[in-house]
């Protein structure tokens, strides 16, 4: 990781190491019911890092997270304009099937949301939409999902009980574990630890570690200390816009723009 | 300055801790005292019934339930044509009006554009709103002739045992039950079949404003989870909005059979009032509530017992069905590991 593959355009912060972008946004723009949410984004997300997302609440964070998986789709009268390349395709182009979509790019949501179903069901229900696997494969892969959500040792015996019985840091592996059971190249997390107690926080931060050298993670979070302690890339954005996106070390001891450095040290936000 | 001064003198703070308390107790009275009302309500209501039935009960015994007589004449009774008419009819409501409901409340709640929800949620509750000798008159005026003439000739032809030219047609040949189910040679529309629709067409509001109520609790981040996934609008309605309002869901179907099975004046105007066990949903028929209507105000002795003892078993009808909903539910909950 180098220091100098800091863009020396501010517009196009896109201050990345040498890996090639994974996703590559180019001149977002987002609008919902004729408010302009996000003004002309560029950033280049590298693979197999974990990018951050941070700004004070209204900045349009999450509301980047959401176009990455098109999830905004779902609801009239939003609009976004540019382009979000993923692997060499721009996914807002209509075309660009939603099922391969969100098969690719997995997302979780703030508060643990498991379907009302068994552990188990809640692993399989997205493997059954886009596989017909039998079912020793379904088995395991709902395991290896669990594993890789450091959830299998606490459930393995408890399958066939319903997930609304796990606490909410079990329940919030579990939405991982649904996520990545679809083996996407993405995985966007929506603030995954604004309603989780400290322990359970620190127990995902640590899977989130474990997840990069599988998933490019996207993470958008309110809490600065977050950002710095599991993310190698940071964006701090503002009213819709990116204002500086860099290595993760650099945003939070040495970053290049006063707002930056007055958001992080807690002066407005 | 000083803790204690603070605080007020303890024999007022005692003496409000036992105004709280009366306050507290009486509450819970009265509370208690409504929840009983119910109760007593419905155990009266029950008693009456029973108590009123006792002479037709005692006359016949257990042949009242499985006796399809019911003469006057000879002062002899049974409740099985009204207790199948009032089963039969509320079936058929409930097998149309169910997933017609869900269909208004899915696409209300998920699909429908924001301009267009509150008008048709707020003309759902007005259908709602419609007494039910309306229902009645559109059913015997406009629905039952039309029924006649247009979709009764099609059903005994193509579907029943007695055609009008004698040939059977290949379902009514090899599906077993459909020929009896829809042969009928009887000239009107009133029928069980159209009863069903009549019901199934008020009750449909009932049981579509409450399901599209409770799919709106559904919390954003469950469905956008699913969605995540890859899922179709269907499989987030079938697979997440529906398991997580199942019981209110249930309960609003309930709502609606409950009304489908007690429903009096629409039903008496197009179920054509016969006191005859036919299989066919094209002859007509009777329910409890019409017959009781219907022959109330001149019967006495015997006869008005036997009516007493048919109200018992709408009672009776009605807590069995609860007590399969129970069970239904219950069976669902454990498959789903709760």
């Amino acid at each position: 990781m180098t220091d100098s593959a800091l863009a020396t355009n501010p517009a196009s912060a896109v201050a990345t190491s040498a890996v090639a972008p994974k996703l590559t946004v180019r001149d977002l723009h987002f609008y919902y019911n004729g408010f302009h949410a996000l003004k002309g984004i560029n950033m280049d997300i590298p693979e197999k890092k974990v990018t951050a997302i941070i700004g004070p609440s209204g900045c349009g964070k999450s509301t980047l997270l959401r176009i990455f998986n098109r999830i905004y789709a779902i609801y009239p009268k939003l609009e976004a304009k540019g382009e979000v390349v993923l692997d060499g395709d721009n996914i807002l182009d209509p075309s660009y099937s939603m099922n391969r979509l969100r098969s690719k790019v997995g997302m979780v949501f703030q508060k643990p949301v498991p379907f009302p179903m068994t552990i188990f069901e809640n692993v399989a229900y997205g493997i059954r939409h886009h596989e017909k696997l039998s079912k020793s494969d379904m088995e395991a892969r709902v395991e290896q999902a669990l594993r890789s959500a450091a959830l299998w040792d606490e459930v393995k015996d408890k399958l066939k009980q319903n997930a609304l019985g796990l606490s909410g840091g079990q329940q919030q592996r579990l939405c991982i574990a649904r996520a990545i059971a679809l083996k996407p190249e993405v995985l966007l997390l929506d603030e995954p630890t604004s309603a989780l107690d400290p322990i359970a926080t620190g127990r995902i931060e640590q899977l989130v570690e474990e997840l990069k050298s599988e998933f490019t993670i996207v993470i958008v979070t309110h809490n600065m200390q977050q950002a710095a302690r599991c993310s190698d890339l940071t964006a701090f954005m503002y009213m819709g816009e990116l204002i500086e996106f860099d290595q993760t070390e650099k945003i939070f001891t040495k970053p290049g723009k006063k707002q930056t450095e007055d958001y992080i040290t807690g002066r407005f936000g | 300055m000083p803790a204690n001064q603070a605080a007020l003198p303890t024999d007022i703070l005692e003496q409000r801790s036992h105004r709280d308390a009366r306050h507290e107790r009486l509450f819970r009275w009265l509370l208690k005292g409504c929840a009983l009302i119910v109760l007593a309500a419905l155990l009266g209501a029950a008693g009456a019934t029973l108590w009123g039935g006792r002479e037709a009960f005692s006359t016949f015994g257990w042949h009242f339930l499985v006796s399809s007589a019911w003469d006057p004449g000879n002062d002899v009774y049974g409740a099985l044509v009204p207790v199948y008419g009032t089963i039969a009819t509320s079936f058929i409501a409930l097998l149309i009006a169910v997933p017609v409901s869900f269909g208004i409340a899915v696409y209300l709640s998920e699909v429908a554009p924001t301009w267009l929800r509150t008008p048709v949620a707020s003309a759902i509750e007005l259908l709602a709103g419609i007494p039910s000798i309306i229902y009645g008159m559109w059913g015997l005026f406009v629905f039952a002739p039309f029924f006649a003439n247009h979709i009764k000739p099609w059903l005994t032809n193509n579907l029943g045992n007695k055609p009008d030219d004698g040939k059977l047609s290949w379902v009514a040949e090899h599906v077993p039950f459909v020929g009896k189910l829809f042969g009928s040679d009887y000239p009107f529309g009133a029928s069980i079949l159209v009863a069903g629709i009549v019901l199934a067409i008020m009750i449909i509001p009932f049981i579509s404003s409450v399901m599209r109520e409770v799919f709106q609790t559904v919390p954003t981040r469950l469905k956008e989870s699913a969605y995540a996934l890859g899922s179709s609008t269907w499989e987030v309605s079938w697979d997440i909005v529906l398991p997580y309002t199942r019981s209110a869901v249930i309960g609003g179907i309930f709502l609606g059979l409950g009304r489908a099975l007690g429903e009096t004046m629409a039903v008496t105007f197009v179920l054509g009032n016969a006191m005859q066990l036919s299989a066919s949903l094209l002859d007509p028929g009777t329910s409890i509530a019409s017959t009781i209507a219907n022959q109330f105000s001149e019967a006495s002795g015997l006869q008005k017992s036997s009516l007493m003892a048919l109200a018992f078993l709408l009672f009776v009808v009605t807590f069995i069905v609860l007590l399969i909903a129970r069970l239904m539910l219950r069976q669902l909950a454990r498959k789903e590991g709760r």
